[in-house]
């Protein structure tokens, strides 16, 4: 039987399939249709320092084979998610990685201090990502300020660190870099593609927000040309993310060189995907031959 | 195929988060058409049918592709029975208007739909000695099995559940635009019922706004008076309105876009009337979609 755990530098799952951010509320929503101890781990949606009402609605519009949202980070705020969202994930049996975001330095680093005396978190998830909010520093697009929040963290905080990345930017690969030299664990590619849609009859945008991030199936092929690439030029273990929707999708993503690959629209449209790809995935490792997850990351081959 | 299989009597901190919701790859039974562009789509759905309550949803999609990718959420309308009364499958209608409901509209049976509920809370048991139903134009929909059961004519749940006061009258205001769009009416036709119909032409009944035929039904001043309705959002607000001026409990059922259906994607929010009179964005999916009126602040968008 193939081995399926794997280890992202100080970061260990039973399995590499996790869950996004932001697409499985804090698990409780999925508690009927999801075995969370078959999965690699959670990712709860993204938590702030003080609550947010969020952005007005429409916030979500599909797409060709895809959504664009702009839910704008609608969270309950770090305190009451520390108190009344983690104790629950927490005994799920699974690893949970608690995903934050915020306008500051200081934010983060109050924050992560805090998750330092969390019991039971395997590891922190730094949003530097989000398209749909506007008002604090643009860590996401600047390798020098995402290397800072990834180094404050880091400072404060004895979890394995993962930054989760932007695809909205010219190249991802030296803000990969700067992260990776900053002392991350791993990095997640990718984030949210920036997009829109329109109502033509009104001549108004579809989204309460105008621009939302666009999601699905349609972004795969985008997300698993990132994933390649960082692979080829970053040491850091990569968690691929993007339109992930079935076995073959978990494997080219690990085949161009991801450690693990966290599931996202799909949960909406298919609750119960992440545990059926688990099972899926040791018929599709035996398939290649391989004895284990780790032996086939990155292995694709482009030579003659 | 779920792996869970919760009781239906839901623990969870939601009012409309089902712990018995399930997921399942299901046939279409058979879809019929109920009024112009109007559809009624049969699903057979065991397990999802003997669950699902009146004013609960559930998502549905194509079984493959990704174009539609989303689920749709549904109404039930009814749930159907075999020979010995176990509930074999649901019903919904549906008004063709986009990419899913076209294709909806095309299907024949034993074609395969991805189905997943109950989902939301669904309207409170009938506990009034007259109730009455507002609805315009697809929302007629959830009425169908809120009146039976009101009128202890089908049960739903399981276990199947009790109406814990029997209405002493059950009428249902039913509004559209014109008579082609007047959609069930047959299904409506049931012993103990009041229909009164309002077209926006004339066409039909009333002419005029449903909201006319309410104002004259609460015009009587019967005491101990429920109002439920389902209908576009300005109708609703309509409704809530004249439910406000006559101090008569309303309830609504919001049909908001979901992407979901089940709380996890945050997108189906409306604002929601705080204790201490602010207001928050909350999930219709899991907080409703059924709501006291005077919870809602929505109609200050419409």
């Amino acid at each position: 039987m193939p081995d399926l755990a794997v280890k992202l530098n100080r970061l260990s799952l039973q399995n590499p399939i996790l869950v996004a951010s932001g697409t499985f509320g804090y698990a409780r929503e999925m508690a009927a249709f999801v075995d969370f101890r078959a999965i690699g781990g959670i990712i709860p949606k993204t938590v702030t320092p003080a609550p947010r009402p969020g952005n007005p609605p429409p916030r979500t519009v599909e797409t060709a084979s895809g959504m664009l949202n702009s839910i704008g980070l609608d969270n309950d705020g770090f305190d009451q998610f520390m108190t009344d969202k983690l104790p629950y994930l927490i005994s799920l049996g699974t690893s949970i990685i608690v995903n934050i975001a915020a306008k500051t330095n200081d934010e983060f680093r109050r924050m992560a201090e805090r998750l330092n005396d969390a019991e039971g978190v395997a590891a922190v998830e730094l949003n530097i990502s989000c398209p749909n909010v506007s008002g604090g520093v643009d860590f996401g697009t600047d390798p020098s300020l995402a290397a800072t929040v990834v180094g404050t963290v880091r400072e404060v905080c004895r979890l394995p660190v993962i930054a989760k990345l932007t695809p909205n930017v010219t190249s991802v690969v030296p803000i990969a870099r700067a992260v990776a030299d900053a002392g991350c664990d791993a990095v997640s590619l990718v984030n949210t593609f920036q997009g829109m849609a329109i109502n033509w009859k009104k001549q108004r945008p579809v989204l309460g927000n105008i621009l939302g991030g666009l999601s699905g199936p349609a972004i795969k092929p985008l997300a698993l040309r990132i994933v390649w690439q960082v692979a080829q030029q970053v040491q850091v273990p990569i968690i691929g993310v993007g339109g992930i929707q079935s076995i073959d999708d978990v494997m080219e993503f690990l085949i161009a060189g991801a450690s693990a690959v966290q599931i996202g629209t799909a949960n909406f449209y298919n609750p119960g995907i992440a545990g059926q790809l688990v099972s899926e995935l040791e018929a599709a490792l035996q398939l290649l031959n391989a004895d284990s997850v780790t032996s086939i990351v990155g292995s694709l081959r482009t030579g003659s | 195929m779920s792996h869970s299989s919760a009781p239906c009597d839901s623990s969870a901190s939601m009012p409309g988060m089902v712990a018995c919701a399930a997921r399942h790859v299901a046939r279409v039974a058979g879809v019929r058409r109920m009024a112009a562009d109007t559809w009624c789509a049969a699903i057979d759905a065991p397990d999802l049918a003997s669950k699902i309550t009146p004013g609960q949803f559930f998502m549905i999609r194509p079984a493959e592709g990704t174009d539609p990718l989303l689920g749709r959420p549904f109404a039930l309308y009814d749930t159907l029975s075999d020979s010995n009364g176990n509930p074999t499958g649901v019903e919904f209608g549906f008004v063709k208007v986009g990419k899913l409901t076209s294709i909806m509209s095309d299907w024949r049976p034993g074609d395969r739909v991805s189905i997943w509920g109950p989902l939301g809370n669904g309207f409170p048991l009938p506990d009034c000695q007259h109730l009455i139903c507002v609805a315009g134009g697809i929302g007629q929909t959830p009425f169908l099995g809120v009146i039976r059961e009101a009128l202890g004519q089908r049960s739903y749940g399981q276990p199947a559940r009790q109406v814990p006061r029997k209405p002493e009258s059950v009428t249902l205001c039913y509004g559209v635009r014109s008579e082609k769009w007047l959609a069930g009416l047959d299904d409506f036709a049931l012993p103990g019922l009041d229909v009164r119909l309002a077209t926006d032409d004339g066409s039909r009944g009333h002419h005029g706004y449903v909201t006319d035929l309410l104002r004259l039904q609460l015009q009587q001043n019967r005491p101990d008076t429920h109002v439920y309705c389902c209908g576009p959002e300005p109708m609703m607000a309509a409704v809530a309105k004249v439910c406000r001026e006559a101090k008569v409990a309303c309830w609504l059922s919001l049909e908001t876009p979901m992407a979901c259906g089940f709380g996890a994607c945050f997108s189906c929010v409306t604002k929601v009337v705080e204790p201490d009179g602010s207001w928050d964005y909350r999930r219709t999916c899991v907080e409703g979609p059924v709501f006291a009126a005077d919870r809602l602040l929505f109609h200050e968008s419409v």
